[in-house]
């Protein structure tokens, strides 16, 4: 009896494993021809086409990091008077709030909302929240304060919406503190995987590219039908992804509006980070599940995609269990097709977590790059991978306790940005 | 002249491939060929769109299948001479482990294969000048 249900148990696992190295596979041959017969990207753009724009910059305790991207939105190459700036102080301890006043004095467009310890502290959805009030732009693009973005990104994120069907839109993140150390160099790996070829082929394949947060934005009157940030949501923003899709619009992903940011660089706030983003993302994957397995929005393609988009966290200990599942079997010398599924389940452990981006992926998202070494870093994901299954299985078990004990999920657990990406910026 | 020259060394390249493919089936086992058989299709498909000469790639893909074979030559007498020494538990260990350790020559090969290739940024720029 117990051989049996190990058996299905592993069977089922193996199976979602190889659906997801299936679609990673797909992914990448998906951008190897788009490399090779590109689209003409030019054709949705309308040089007419400048709307009112809001950047929102919730920021908490980054007085490091704000003054150079402030700078970087005083030197934005979209128009001045069509653009506003919203910083949104959220109760910082530090000088964030003076920095920011500073910038405001003396540009026009920038503005700063302080919210005091009684207002502020809720976490990151809050702080939008209340900027999204203050905003007035027909487009509301968001920023995280540690990030750099292209003088131009604003044009290249905005002609997206254009096309009425469009809801949000979606920005490359690029790691700005890559030579830092050995932890940045793998999240730079992590975000080639995610987004140089994930991201890409998602939009290429008319699939659901994901909202990331930062770099990227949204059609005011949709993000205010839905209701602005859920702030019971840890990760606001696949939350987001999902809503703007069951309301029946799309998110677009634009590979060329590049904006740099400064990565975890140590192995403690990648656990904090990552905990975070893993709980966030299981939120939302049971809050959003059924409901996109039931909608009439979205076609077949959408929702098989939507759906191993939403468990992609729960991966990782879907993987440690097929893998102990798998030996108990091994052991007990039960079947020949356990024995010829069981070599799937260690190229899984070759997979980034947070999109499962297997090696073949991270590799071809990497050339393109045009990036010659950092490939060879690929076999170390074995560690980080071991590293995810720890990250992820925490983040389930908290989050059923905090569903147990009826605890708020929705404080700043923020990372903490030291500007060690400073150096790297050579204006 | 140079057309043929070309031809007989992508022959002598599917030839080896097509050698290390009967070897491992005929002195290892069906895993190791099996083994092979994911690696040259990952390659192939993925590899082979990429910037550079066939026979470049060829070779690359040529040198992975003799590493490859090599790999679990030493693998296969490994446990072999473990289960000899140890008893049926090294056969078990190595049956667990042995996809695990193949993906390790693989991952590594594949993520310094792409090193070879010319750099599509550099191509270009070649392109332009």
């Amino acid at each position: 009896m117990i051989i049996e249900v190990l058996e299905v148990v592993f069977l089922f696992t193996t199976a979602l494993i190889i659906a997801y190295l299936v679609r990673h596979y797909i992914f990448t041959l998906t951008v190897l021809r788009r490399v090779k017969k590109p689209k003409n990207v030019d054709s949705v753009a309308d040089p007419k086409y400048e709307p009112t724009v809001s950047i929102l910059i919730p920021a908490r305790d980054e007085e490091n990091v704000i003054g150079r991207l402030l700078q970087r939105m005083t030197e934005l190459t979209y128009p001045q008077g069509k653009l506003q700036v919203i910083v949104i102080d959220d109760a910082s301890s530090d000088a964030t709030g003076q920095i920011a006043e500073e910038y405001s004095r003396s540009c026009e467009c920038i503005e700063v909302l302080h919210r005091d310890k009684k207002a502020g502290g809720k976490g990151k959805a809050s702080a939008l929240n209340s900027g999204l009030e203050h905003s007035t732009g027909e487009i509301v693009l968001c920023f995280d304060a540690d990030y750099y973005p292209q003088r131009e990104i604003v044009e290249k994120l905005v002609k997206e919406f254009v096309a009425p069907a469009v809801g949000a839109v979606q920005g490359r993140p690029v790691v700005l503190n890559e030579a830092q150390n050995i932890v940045t160099r793998l999240v730079t790996l992590e975000r080639i995987g995610g987004y140089r070829v994930d991201q890409e082929a998602r939009d290429t394949l008319g699939l659901i590219p994901q909202f990331g947060g930062t770099v990227g934005g949204f059609r005011r009157s949709v993000l205010e039908k839905l209701g602005g940030f859920d702030e019971t949501m840890l990760t606001e923003d696949t939350d987001l992804t999902f809503q703007v899709y069951l309301a029946g619009f799309k998110v677009r992903y634009v590979s060329d509006a590049e904006c740099y940011e400064e990565a975890v660089d140590n192995w403690k706030a990648y656990w904090r980070q990552r905990t975070r983003w893993a709980r966030g993302h299981m939120q939302v994957c049971f809050k959003h599940a059924l409901r996109v397995l039931r909608s009439k929005k979205l076609n077949i393609k959408e929702k098989i995609d939507g759906l191993l988009l939403l468990h992609v966290y729960f991966m990782p200990v879907l993987t440690l269990i097929a893998f102990f599942a798998g030996v108990s079997l091994i052991l007990s010398e039960s079947s020949q097709l356990v024995n010829a599924l069981w070599f799937f389940v260690p190229a899984s452990f070759y997979s980034l977590v947070g999109n499962f981006a297997p090696f073949f992926e991270i590799g071809i998202g990497a050339y393109l790059d045009g990036r010659t070494r950092i490939q060879w870093l690929i076999p170390l994901l074995l560690f980080a991978y071991f590293y995810n299954i720890l990250i992820c299985t925490k983040a389930l078990l908290d989050l059923f306790a905090a569903k147990m004990l009826r605890k708020s999920q929705s404080d700043w657990a923020k990372t903490r940005h030291l500007g060690n990406g400073n150096s790297y910026i050579g204006n | 002249m140079k057309f043929e020259s070309s031809c007989i060394v992508l022959a002598f390249f599917l030839e080896v491939i097509v050698l290390c493919l009967i070897t491992s089936f005929r002195f290892i086992n069906i895993e190791s060929t099996v083994t092979l058989l994911i690696f040259n299709l990952l390659f192939f498909s993925l590899t082979f769109q990429l910037n550079g000469s066939l026979n470049r790639k060829l070779g690359m893909l040529a040198l992975g299948n003799i590493i490859g074979l090599f790999w679990n030559f030493f693998l296969y007498f490994f446990a072999t001479a473990g289960a000899m020494f140890f008893g049926e538990i090294f056969n078990v260990l190595y049956a667990v482990f042995y996809p695990l350790l193949n993906f390790m020559w693989i991952v590594s090969f594949w993520s310094l294969s792409l090193s070879v290739l010319p750099n599509p940024k550099s191509v270009h720029e070649e392109v332009k000048r």
